[in-house]
């Protein structure tokens, strides 16, 4: 399945990334294709692009912050979870997809 | 209920996430400008640190760093709004946080509104700009909305509402503020304790952040105890588990003992996140301890008189710390029994052999 996700914390430095990582790991062993843009306090990287998110299944949100550009999401199936959902139980996750 | 209590939060982190930045460049160049006098002896009747003496290059970096402290409230109210309506909120948040800011003499006392006051000017912005956006307008009209009226028409009663509200508001900071200062033996011990556990239990998440931007924010009003005791805190979560690997290697694994090394080094910079790895894997042994510690670490900042002028905590704020002695006890006690809790919970909770519990 291909999956869209953005992941940002408050402070920016290292839950936004951690979170990342988890989800991009958990995807790849689940079998699924994902990007993950991440809002941390350098401003958004690895941003998503109009064609993926369009044809992308779903878009992860593990966000403990209002996130930039909420707009581009609003036609697509979201899944919203904390920050802290995407480090400590990743794959719940998914399952809930 | 819960939903929107879970929204408002996530409007009021935004804020924070935007304004953390601005706190910690005026309070780094603050503080070090303060240290500069104050090594340097340019120091007032009152034996203080004087910047008005310090050479122009050190005058110019403490302004430019109380230019940054002037903008938290309207960074801080002007996020909070944009978290919560866009782009829009930006105008009445902003000039609703400028207006917090503004000082008010109280008795005897200047303050000001400062963070209370634009928490709750953040948000109401943020509402009216809301309920600016349903109205419902003929089409022609709709390019105007953004520009011209829903800037006016929420400046404009959010600018009324926190003039009225900057007084009041002020009188409460002033009297959080006495509440603090006066804060002895008992009640003073509570709060540090509550403080270190906060900082501790999800190491650096929104716990951690609240406890931290409390501390932030009393060193805006000059109360620099309430940092100084998280300050503490904040480097023994990975300092005090770095150390654990370091007296008792056999009882953690080679991954674990590398990762302890990293944690020593964040601890080092005041990066709580660095104990993330360890609690990971194993929270329910690991927070309580990381929490033990830390709240040692904090109790003893708070009651040995520890303040801290920088919103930043571990060993590299030594500098900027009233108490470097006692901050520096803080932080060895923390660290220990962070490392000696985890290391003595796991000997009872692993088998491991005699010899190997002997090292600890």
């Amino acid at each position: 399945m291909k999956i869209v996700a953005v992941t940002a914390c408050p402070t920016g430095i290292a839950h936004t990334y951690m979170a990342a990582e988890q989800l991009e790991k958990t995807a790849k062993k689940l079998g699924h294709s994902i990007k993950v843009e991440t809002q941390g306090a350098m401003g958004i990287e690895n941003k998503l692009t109009e064609s993926e998110i369009n044809s992308a299944a779903v878009a992860i949100l593990a966000v403990d912050i209002a996130i930039e550009e909420p707009e581009r999401f609003d036609h697509i199936r979201k899944i919203k979870v904390p920050v802290q959902a995407a480090m400590k139980n990743p794959e719940a996750i998914f399952t809930g997809i | 209920m819960k939903e929107m209590l879970q929204k408002h939060k996530q409007y009021l982190l935004t804020g924070v996430s935007h304004v953390i930045p601005f706190i910690a460049c005026g309070g780094i160049l603050i503080a070090a400008s303060l240290a500069y006098a104050f090594h340097f002896h340019y120091v007032n009747a009152h034996g203080g640190p004087d910047i008005s003496q310090c050479p122009p290059f050190v005058q110019d970096l403490a302004l430019i760093g109380g230019k940054a402290f002037e903008l938290f409230p309207a960074v801080l109210a002007g996020f909070i709004a944009y978290g919560m309506a866009g782009k829009p909120g930006l105008v009445p948040g902003f000039i609703g946080g400028l207006i917090a800011g503004m000082p008010q003499v109280v008795g005897d006392k200047n303050a000001s509104a400062g963070f209370l006051g634009a928490l709750v000017i953040g948000l109401i912005a943020g509402h009216i700009v809301n309920l600016l956006k349903k109205l419902p307008v003929p089409k022609f009209f709709k390019p105007v909305m953004p520009i011209i009226i829903i800037p006016i028409f929420s400046a404009v009663p959010v600018g009324l509402l926190m003039l009225a509200l900057d007084m009041p508001i002020a009188k409460i900071m002033v009297g959080m503020g006495h509440v603090l200062e006066n804060l002895q033996g008992g009640s003073q011990i509570l709060l540090a304790m509550i403080l270190g556990a906060m900082i501790a239990f999800d190491m650096g998440g929104p716990i951690n952040k609240a406890a931290f931007f409390f501390g932030a924010a009393m060193i805006d009003q000059h109360n620099y105890a309430i940092m100084g005791a998280c300050a503490a805190a904040i480097c023994t979560p990975p300092l005090g588990l770095g150390l654990a690997t370091v007296l008792s290697r056999k009882r953690w694994t080679e991954e674990q003992r590398e990762s302890g090394l990293a944690a020593l080094g964040m601890g080092l910079i005041g990066i709580t996140e660095g104990a993330i790895p360890f609690a990971a894997g194993d929270p329910f042994r690991v927070i309580p301890c990381i929490m033990f510690g830390s709240m040692v670490a904090s109790t003893i900042a708070m009651v040995g008189g520890v303040g801290d002028h920088a919103p930043h905590g571990g060993p590299i704020v030594l500098p900027v710390v009233d108490g470097r002695i006692m901050y520096v006890v803080a932080i060895v006690a923390g660290a220990f029994t962070t490392a000696l809790a985890i290391n003595s919970v796991k000997k009872f909770t692993e088998k491991t052999s005699h010899l190997e519990g002997a090292k600890s």
